[in-house]
């Protein structure tokens, strides 16, 4: 699998590594995919939610 | 090109609860299912949010003379309603005989608690699990499926069992249609073929008014060029298409150079239409693949020509001659309406009450719309009644519900947006829906024969709405509701600037309060048993005794606990605290989908101006019946075992209410006592 290098200031790296070692990740690197995998996640969702939104707003109660 | 049939409908899986869920059967001719000729016979008008108090006052002016006629013949009494009064929970009380402890429905949303998600309570979508990918299609493999969550038996199912023929025009909150071989024709709940309960498309040249943050419809910018306006109608998401896209159908619109005329062209048809006039119903088809389209109806209204161009179109309708959607039981009867009547409105609630709030019809153009409604209603409610001669027929009115809530503003002298001068104009469109009402009950009462009981129920009464409630910013405010970013309260919708690990509650809908349970919420905190209990007794408490600081009043009449109020056996839905608001009083219009305002009280300054989702004994309903009633505080749920009782059926032991009438028995004994 290829691999990408991504710059992060040095002040947010260092945070990133604490709190990954906190948290129990193996390495900064597996928790920054964790937190990029759930983000993306969150907004591949997104669709979801306008849709269900764009029923709901439909009904003349809410706004 | 052919219509969309059915099976593939189910299988293209489009979103927002817009799927097939019934295996119906698809006759040609609609008969209604029993075959008995019943000597006694049921004839129900279901006036949605007709008011005791009005009603009263104006039999007593002598403006409803049918109405008085039937109390004088038999009995008036106020209608106790459901908690909380909301449309969908109400009529599946008298639905069922059952409370939403027993039917399942709870609000008009419910949510998911291990998402924080809302959801629309009255259909659940299950979509389609296997597709195959051809290039840019997505073909599938398996059928999605629409079901109704609503639990229990429907009393005509029950009819159906003793070979009772029954017909139920609309009745709210039975989309799609529960599986039956009866005549029904689903109400409330059904969607637009966009999938949403509302959607309008506007197109206007006026940059003012371009705001794409408006609920329950979308406003296009246009341009004229030439005389000419290009445009596009939205519809439904394609399924079959990799990245879901929205289907759209391309139109023209000339404009006459001289005269406040123009021609509308759409998919091969033309029409013109003059400045404020109202195109019949046109068919429009979306095309999803090449062999496949979705077939609906809409009206087009030129609102005017120059020196802004203005066109407003109505919700899509699915077409009841092609229905792609379940909205009758059998399939042909939808077809047959049409047949007789031509194309009529689908959507569950179909007049457009976004547009008039959002300032894209006016007072007079929205009732042109509702009159168009209540003409159909008053037309097919002939044809029925004439046909009726045996078993049961309920009949629903819409118009009744939607004019209340949106002019109330013009009866009530304390609403923000009353106006002396729009009051004079439009303040008797109230009183005038209830004298149609009365015209209507007029020909029922000539039609029926003495051994017809006739029922004249409606599901809630009518409140004013001055101020409205944020339920979670008092949450937030008395500690029980956590934020992630205090500066970002009020932005967003469905609690996304919430931190749970914070919250010990939160309220979705319009009257739901849920806990943040450990165990059932995904990020719940608080503990069942005593800690909930404790904590619901505490939040409830604080909720009645909560004031105003504007008008000193509560907000919150009643608080209810839901394991007090609700039995049966499918509680896993129902929030823990269901908010009774005081006369005058509502949930803020952002709060039911999860937005947190800064403000907890706020008025009312919208032209939804009259409301019903208040605490029960604010609006009750009506009930109007040619005999005697012997229950003094009757309630929906008593409705369904006395329909069952007329026809001599056993009463199913779930259903929890009691018959209204005295029994043949009690009958028998009463008129021997009086004698002796």
């Amino acid at each position: 699998m290829g691999k990408t290098k991504i710059k992060l200031a040095k002040e947010l790296m260092e945070k990133v590594k604490k709190y990954a070692e906190m948290a129990g990740y193996s390495s900064a690197e597996e928790f920054i995919t964790h937190c990029l995998e759930k983000e993306i996640a969150k907004l591949e969702e997104s669709d979801s939610e306008e849709e269900v939104k764009k029923k709901l707003k439909g009904l003349g109660y809410i706004s | 090109m052919k219509g969309i049939n059915r099976r593939d409908f189910i299988k293209l899986g489009l979103a927002s609860g817009t799927l097939m869920a019934l295996g119906g059967s698809s006759e040609l001719l609609t008969k209604t299912y029993g075959k008995r000729e019943t000597q006694k016979k049921v004839l129900i008008l279901g006036l949605d949010g007709m008011d005791p108090h009005l009603l009263e006052v104006w039999m007593k002016q002598g403006k409803l003379p049918a109405f008085q006629r039937l109390w004088r013949q038999g009995d008036f009494r106020r209608l106790r309603t459901s908690i909380p009064p909301q449309s969908p929970v109400a009529w599946s009380n008298f639905i069922t005989g059952m409370n939403p402890g027993g039917h399942a429905i709870f609000d008009f949303v419910h949510r998911d608690p291990e998402t924080y998600f809302p959801e629309f309570s009255g259909a659940e979508t299950l979509e389609t699990q296997k597709t195959i990918r051809i290039g840019n299609l997505v073909l599938p493999l398996s059928g999605g499926e629409v079901r109704l969550t609503r639990k229990g038996r429907a009393f005509w199912q029950i009819l159906e069992d003793y070979d009772i023929p029954a017909t139920v025009f609309k009745m709210p909150g039975n989309y799609p249609p529960a599986p039956t071989k009866q005549r029904t024709l689903s109400g409330m709940g059904t969607p637009d073929l966009v999938g949403t309960l509302n959607h309008f498309n506007y197109y206007t040249t006026e940059f003012a008014e371009i705001n794409e943050d408006i609920g329950g419809g979308a406003i296009h910018e246009v341009y004229v060029a030439e005389n000419k306006v290009e445009a596009s109608l939205p519809g439904p998401v394609n399924s079959f298409k990799k990245d879901r896209p929205e289907s759209s159908i391309d139109f023209t619109v000339f404009i006459d150079p001289v005269n406040p005329v123009a021609k509308i062209s759409i998919q091969g048809k033309e029409f013109i239409l003059k400045e404020g006039e109202w195109s019949p119903w046109i068919r429009v088809q979306f095309r999803m693949i090449p062999t496949q389209s979705a077939n609906g109806i809409c009206m087009f209204y030129l609102k005017q020509v120059r020196p802004e161009f203005k066109l407003y179109v109505s919700p899509i309708n699915i077409d009841p001659a092609a229905a792609d959607l379940p909205i009758s039981t059998p399939k042909s009867y939808s077809e047959e309406l049409e047949k007789r009547f031509g194309p009529f409105f689908t959507k569950g609630l179909p007049a457009d009450t976004k547009a008039l709030d959002n300032n894209v019809l006016d007072d007079g153009e929205f009732l042109q719309q509702d009159d168009f409604i209540l003409q159909e209603r008053l037309e097919m409610f002939e044809y029925e009644l004439q046909r009726f001669d045996s078993g049961l027929l309920f009949y629903y009115v819409s118009s009744t519900d939607q004019r209340q809530h949106m002019f109330w503003r013009h009866i009530d002298k304390a609403n923000p947006l009353y106006d002396p001068k729009q009051a004079e104009k439009y303040g008797r469109t109230i009183e005038n829906i209830y004298v149609e009402m009365d015209r209507m009950l007029a020909k029922a009462m000539d039609k029926i024969d003495k051994d017809t009981v006739l029922i004249v129920m409606s599901d809630h009464g009518f409140s004013p709405f001055r101020r409205s409630f944020n339920p979670n910013t008092w949450l937030k405010e008395n500690g029980y509701h956590g934020l992630i970013n205090e500066w970002r309260q009020g932005r967003e919708d469905l609690f996304m600037n919430t931190d749970w690990s914070k919250t010990k509650a939160y309220a979705y809908g319009l009257n739901g309060l849920y806990i943040n349970q450990k165990g059932r919420e995904s990020e719940g905190i608080v503990n069942p048993g005593a800690e909930k209990e404790a904590l619901v007794r505490e939040i409830a408490h604080k909720l009645e005794n909560f004031r105003d600081p504007q008008t000193g009043e509560r907000p919150v009449l009643r608080a209810f606990v839901a394991t007090d109020v609700y039995q049966g056996s499918n509680m896993d839905k129902a929030p823990d605290i269901i908010i009774g608001y005081n006369q005058g009083y509502r949930v803020s219009w952002s709060a039911p989908l999860g937005r947190i305002p800064k403000e907890i009280l706020e008025d009312n300054t919208e032209k939804w101006s009259g409301d019903h989702c208040m605490a029960p004994e604010v609006i009750p309903g009506i009930l109007l019946v040619n005999q005697e009633i012997k229950a003094e505080s009757p309630a929906l749920y008593d409705l369904t075992p006395t329909i069952l009782q007329v026809f001599g059926i056993e009463i199913p032991k779930e259903m929890i209410g009691k018959p209204v009438f005295l029994s043949s028995g009690e009958r028998n004994g009463k008129n021997q006592n009086k004698t002796g």
